[in-house]
């Protein structure tokens, strides 16, 4: 089960880039890097590296989206057409199956948990390992809903 | 037989590649940062990747986060130099400010 679960993400994650590389509009990339950002950090959360995960989101889906958006409005390079079906079924695609995969690792466990659990849970990280899909599921909510704040302030800027 | 390191580590091959290729053919500077930040990703995921079927791979997992945060800063110094130059030629095109200069 583990390897399929690793598949899926693996193919999650190739989709958005290409959506990203090839996408003409450059709102419509910085979302879908946002995108493959958060599903790189539930890849790295679920095969034991929680910190990296959580550091991953945190540091490309958080600030670098945040500064590569503000160039966009600086430049205004931003170009969004709020109303393409195609972009919400894809954007919709994708969260499900970011929710699905962390929801997998909340409710019946990783695909690989660590094996050294005791060693791990006793240091000053022991918070982390011990609500680690709690976390995940947390961080990708909050990440998400600043993201739908962030499209809503594109799709402004375009009809201004 | 097909374990997770190999899915990960040819998911991270194809990101390298795929980033290398936009950062090379893209006409937009913008473009060819968020390509970087592909290129940064590919190799994230190789590095990590690495480390996995291993008991300890608190090796691994350090150079990851060694990448992450040089990857961010080159980007940030990237991100802040394409705002220098939108204002200083007022176009994102490589190839039109080549022209400009001259």
């Amino acid at each position: 089960m583990a390897t399929e679960v690793a598949l899926l993400l693996c193919a999650a994650l190739l989709v958005t880039i290409i959506a990203a590389i090839f996408s003409k509009s450059i709102s419509v990339t910085i979302i879908m890097l946002f995108y493959s950002s958060l599903i790189l950090g539930v890849i790295f959360t679920i095969y034991q590296g929680v910190v990296i995960g959580v550091l991953h989101i945190t540091m490309f889906a958080g600030a670098m989206s945040v500064m590569l958006l503000t160039v966009v409005l600086m430049t205004g390079e931003s170009k969004l057409d709020i109303g393409n079906r195609t972009l919400a079924a894809l954007l919709a695609a994708v969260t499900s199956l970011v929710v699905a995969a962390s929801s997998y690792s909340l409710f019946s466990g990783a695909p690989s948990l660590p094996q050294s659990t005791p060693q791990q849970t006793e240091g000053t990280l022991a918070f982390v390992w011990m609500f680690r899909p709690w976390d995940l599921l947390i961080l990708i909510i909050i990440f998400a809903a600043a993201m739908i704040g962030v499209v809503n302030l594109l799709s402004k800027e375009e009809r201004a | 037989m097909i374990t997770d390191q190999t899915v990960f580590a040819t998911a991270a091959t194809i990101l390298f590649f795929l980033g290398l290729f936009s950062m090379f053919y893209s006409r937009n500077l913008l473009k060819t940062i968020i390509s970087f930040q592909i290129v940064v990703f590919g190799a994230n995921l190789a590095l990590f990747s690495s480390g996995l079927g291993h008991v300890s791979n608190l090796m691994a997992n350090t150079l990851v986060l060694f990448s992450i945060v040089v990857g961010a800063g080159v980007e940030a110094v990237g991100l802040a130099l394409i705002v220098l130059v939108h204002r200083a030629y007022g176009t994102l095109d490589p190839w039109k400010i080549k022209r400009l200069r001259h």
